[in-house]
């Protein structure tokens, strides 16, 4: 039984560590590929630490923990005294009222404190940029508060209470013996919940996403819009020092609770533990020291006159300087030095939908995808452009001008471009059959065709397909299409997404279609993958535009930096870091050759011609479509 | 006092004199510690004064008041050395370095623990560390000291030692000390006065030797020492009758016939020959106790406890008599008739409910 035991010890060790120690293997791994490790190298270290942003998000991290924990230990201990002196029955009461924020689902939580805090700051001080620093801090408080209530309370409870009468007795006033006697006897407890707050402060995602603004953004939130791209590397590296750093504060706290409890058992030992007395004294300077330089952070930072230009963006969708590429955020406000850029990101249309309609943030300027700009404008959301103040709009193709998601285009100006085509394997497709869409339903490769596993884009393929408008409300239209894809399902192996990756490098299936971009990437590792558009039917060529949203501040500002992007040079510096098309005339000219002349992502004119965009859908037929295309996957 | 509109503290009314020994003596549940803590400032009574040298302290808080206290099981803070914990009061008052030293070296040579000024709490044993509280208190020079059970967590030989130990603290100091005990040795062994409590109030206030050889009523006999309590009738002065016969005895002042308590204690009693008894009756049980033998005998079905050196069988009809000076008559109170019966004595069952007494505690 004994041995038993011992082995699921072991067992659930392994199970809790493996996770963690593949990651500290990754960050020291040369390759960029996870699964094979191929020489230790300190690399992502020094890139990490030359990553000033990243290292900037982290300190807002640290800021934040550190600040809301020691907050939070010194209202916690003294809500803990309150709670404490209640009669019994009252302090169970409070007690169990103090417990539920914990078990209360941290989105619950988060979504709660968001409408508090637009209600109150928007709503009620009418105040344009509700969610803050402030805000964020104030929310940290709250979650951490019970964490350190619930670590005093049984020191509290532990501690003989004459301790207090008799420091009273010698001559201290009740605060005065609080402080010199019950706080070191409670000391321990606050230590364990500042500890145990720190950390729940450092991880913390769901809360922080919805109570934060643009200005401030700790790690969490930010590595969340990271998953447009692989990961880099140098993120391991970070993430291993945390978690030593969590690592380090539990062993320490534990082997000094080890080292208390010894003390009172040995009564040889002569000496009072300096140790700890100097612990205590660390974390003492240490919550000074952040609250003194968080305070002069704080005012130094709302004291600047520069214009601030919120920006907001797809996770990784702009050159940042990495890669031998330009730093264009650098560049703009060297071109614009009164102008102080703020730049904050999402990771899905519907994510910057929901941001922005929850209210409480100041967004100056945003880019959304075509279907998403259609129903910013249907639903107001969007400010009109003042062209006069964006010259280079001159430069901007007039293939992307005008298209259906904003005709007359009044609202937004395009900033990358891609098409959605097939993707191949010539080792086993007959290039006889590659022709059009019609290869998605070619009986020869049953079983090797995979299909999007999303409605507007595989509904898009049947339209096209079948000659309908990519943008039709016509419900026959529509059950045409959920027929031809009902018909192509005996055919599909799967319904994919991001596993089209692996399934066509590793030759798992032959024919899928997907996005030119990410197309490329995969026929870099497989050589045998081609990718093309139909030859005479149509096809969604995609935009993501730069516009204005209705909560902008500083329109003229926001104005220039889209004027800033539509100049050649600068956009296509831009795409040699996105990978996307540019819809700037000329752009090619200052980028990589191998992306400016790679027909994948720019496809000759005259094919281009056949693209459409998507544009938007009423409400009824988005949800009319997604439940056609339910019964298709279910059949 | 009141608690909970429950009335703890009942008409208590106590004078407390300079460089006295006074101890506040009762079972637990009495009213002791309440009354204590009155005096240190902790409890702020609901009705009723408190004076200290003629000036009401009712709204003095503890830390104002120029009294000290030895809480039970000493209260030590365990974050501070032995020297930290005495020091305490005088770094609180900020007095120079020099003089706390000073007066921390001197306490520490009053109290015995001399080197031990950089031991943690956690190192000493319980009497040291009941050293360190005396000493935490003293230090201070309070005009009064108040003990709040100091010595119950001790074992009995520790106890006695402290006991001395306290005493001769006490008289060196000159300091008034208010000592609270339920244990009835402890307070004649060591106080000026004794105050006897029960049920919030004062039974009776007196010498230790006032108070074992007079007790006021029957609660007080009981409590202080054994003693057998039996119910008679003062005939006129120096006359008293119980059990059918009329005795000699030493008091006066009574109404004629007024019905008394009769208290006699165990180890006045005299055996003699069956014959020669003023009463006559049967052993039910002997109990060998070191200094005596406890002997229990059936007079007419009420059972005396009776300590003597001289050893009697079980089943033995013995004879007693009893002088006129130990026979000690009481007027009739709310104890009459609750106490000093022994037929249900034994040995065990004493020890028993001081033991219930001292987890109460």
């Amino acid at each position: 039984m004994r041995k038993t035991n011992r082995i699921f010890s072991v067992l659930i060790f392994i199970f809790l560590y493996i996770p963690m120690a593949v990651l500290i293997l990754a960050s020291f791994n040369t390759g960029k590929n996870i699964a094979i490790f191929e020489g230790f190298t300190f690399d992502q270290y020094k890139e990490l630490f030359r990553d000033r942003d990243l290292l900037a998000l982290l300190g807002n991290s640290l800021l934040i923990a550190i600040l809301s924990t020691a907050i939070a230990t010194a209202f916690g201990t003294f809500a803990a005294v309150g709670i404490h002196s209640l009669k019994p029955r009252m302090r169970k009461a409070v007690m169990t009222l103090t417990n539920i924020p914990m078990t209360n689902p941290d989105i619950v939580t988060g979504i709660s404190l968001s409408l508090l805090f637009v209600f109150i700051g928007t709503g009620m001080l009418g105040q344009k940029q509700s969610l803050n620093f402030w805000t964020l801090l104030i929310a940290h408080i709250t979650f951490n508060l019970p964490y350190v209530i619930l670590n005093v309370m049984p020191k509290l409870q532990q501690m003989n209470p004459a301790l207090q009468d008799a420091a009273m007795d010698l001559g201290c006033t009740p605060v005065k013996a609080f402080f010199k006697v019950t706080l070191h006897e409670i000391m321990p407890g606050m230590v364990a919940g500042a500890i145990m707050a720190f950390t729940m402060s450092l991880d913390d995602f769901v809360i922080s996403y919805f109570v934060t603004g643009t200005e401030f953004v700790t790690l969490p939130v930010k590595i969340y819009s990271f998953t447009k791209k692989p990961i880099h590397p140098k993120i391991y590296a970070m993430f291993t020092l945390l978690f030593l750093l969590i690592f380090v504060l539990m062993v320490t706290m534990n082997l000094l609770q080890l080292r208390g409890d010894k003390r009172k058992q040995d009564r040889r030992i002569k000496m009072a533990s300096r140790g700890m007395r100097v612990f205590r004294r660390a974390i003492a300077i240490i919550c000074t020291v952040a609250l003194i330089c968080g305070s002069a952070f704080l005012i130094i930072r709302s004291r600047k006159d520069k214009i601030t230009l919120n920006v907001m963006n797809w996770g990784q969708n702009i050159a940042d300087g990495s890669d031998g590429t330009i730093d264009l955020i650098a560049a703009f406000e060297e071109a614009y030095p009164y102008i102080d850029v703020n730049y904050s990101e999402y990771a899905s249309n519907e994510e910057l939908y929901s941001k922005l309609s929850n209210g409480g943030l100041v967004v100056d300027l945003i880019i959304p995808s075509d279907y998403m700009i259609a129903r910013m404008i249907s639903e107001d959301m969007l400010l009109p452009l003042d062209f006069g103040n964006i010259p280079n709009y001159k430069n901007v193709m007039d293939t992307y001008k005008d298209q259906a998601y904003d005709p007359e285009n009044q609202y937004s100006v395009p900033y990358t471009w891609g098409t959605v085509g097939i993707i191949y394997n010539a080792k086993y497709v007959d290039e006889a059959d590659v022709t059009g869409w019609d290869l998605l339903w070619n009986e020869k490769y049953k079983g090797q065709i995979l299909m999007f596993d999303n409605s507007r884009d595989a509904f898009g393929i049947a339209q096209y397909k079948l000659g309908y408008s990519v943008n039709t409300t016509d419900k026959e239209e529509l059950q045409a299409c959920a027929d031809a894809l009902s018909a192509q399902r005996p055919l599909v192996q799967q319904y994919v997404m991001d596993q089209v990756y692996a399934k066509m490098e590793e030759e798992n299936a032959w024919i899928a279609p997907y996005y030119a971009g990410d197309a490329m990437m995969m026929m870099e590792n497989n050589e045998n993958l081609r990718f093309y558009l139909p030859e005479n039917e149509s096809f969604n060529l995609f935009i993501d535009a730069m516009c204005i949203p209705y909560c902008c501040q500083e329109k003229a500002a926001a104005e220039l930096f889209i004027d800033f992007m539509c100049n050649p040079e600068i956009s296509g510096a831009n795409m040699d870091y996105i990978c996307y098309g540019s819809p700037i005339e000329g752009a090619t000219e200052y980028m990589d050759e191998y992306l400016a002349e790679s027909e994948v992502i720019y496809p000759p004119a005259e094919i281009l011609e056949r693209g459409e965009s998507y544009g938007f859908l009423p409400e009824d037929i988005t949800r009319y479509v997604e439940n056609l295309f339910l019964q298709v996957r279910l059949n | 006092m009141e608690f909970d509109g429950e009335r703890i503290l009942d008409g208590i009314n106590l004078y407390f004199n300079d460089h006295e020994f006074l101890t506040l003596l009762g079972p637990s549940g009495c009213g002791k510690t309440t009354t204590l803590r009155i005096i240190g400032g902790f409890l702020t009574p609901t009705s009723g004064r408190v004076l200290f040298d003629g000036n009401c302290i009712n709204d003095v808080p503890p830390y104002q008041r120029q009294i000290n206290t030895v809480f039970q099981r000493y209260a030590l803070f365990p974050h501070l050395n032995v020297y930290d914990n005495i020091a305490f009061g005088l770094n609180v008052a900020k007095l120079p370095k020099a003089e706390i030293s000073q007066r921390v070296e001197e306490m520490l040579e009053v109290v015995g623990l001399q080197g031990f000024a950089h031991r943690h709490i956690d190192s000493l044993s319980g009497g040291q560390q009941q050293r360190v509280a005396i000493a935490r208190a003293l230090v201070n020079r309070p005009k009064v000291l108040l003990l709040d059970e100091p010595l119950a967590a001790l074992d009995l030989r520790l106890r006695k030692d402290m006991q001395n130990e306290l005493k001769r603290i006490q008289q060196a100091m000159g300091i008034t000390f208010i000592y609270v005990t339920h244990d009835q040795e402890e307070a004649l062994s060591m106080s000026d006065t004794v105050v006897v409590m029960d049920k919030g109030r004062i039974q009776q206030i007196g010498r230790p030797e006032d108070i074992y050889n007079e007790p006021k009523n029957a609660f007080v006999a009981d409590f202080i020492g054994e003693s057998n309590i039996l119910d008679g009738v003062m005939l006129s002065d120096y006359k008293v009758k119980f059990f059918g016969r009329v005795f000699d005895c030493v008091d006066a002042g009574f109404a004629p016939n007024e019905p008394v308590d009769v208290v006699i204690r165990p180890e006045d009693i005299d055996f003699v020959p069956a014959g020669e008894g003023h009463l006559v009756g049967t052993v039910t049980s002997v109990t060998f106790k070191g200094l005596n033998y406890d002997i229990i005998v059936d007079f007419r079905g009420f059972k005396w406890l009776i300590q003597t050196t001289d050893y009697h069988g079980e089943g033995e009809t013995v004879g007693i008599r009893l002088n006129p000076e130990d026979i000690h008559i009481m007027h009739k109170s709310e104890y009459s008739g609750m106490f000093g019966d022994y037929s249900s004595y034994s040995a065990e069952y004493d020890e028993l409910t001081e033991d219930a007494d001292n987890e109460e505690e």
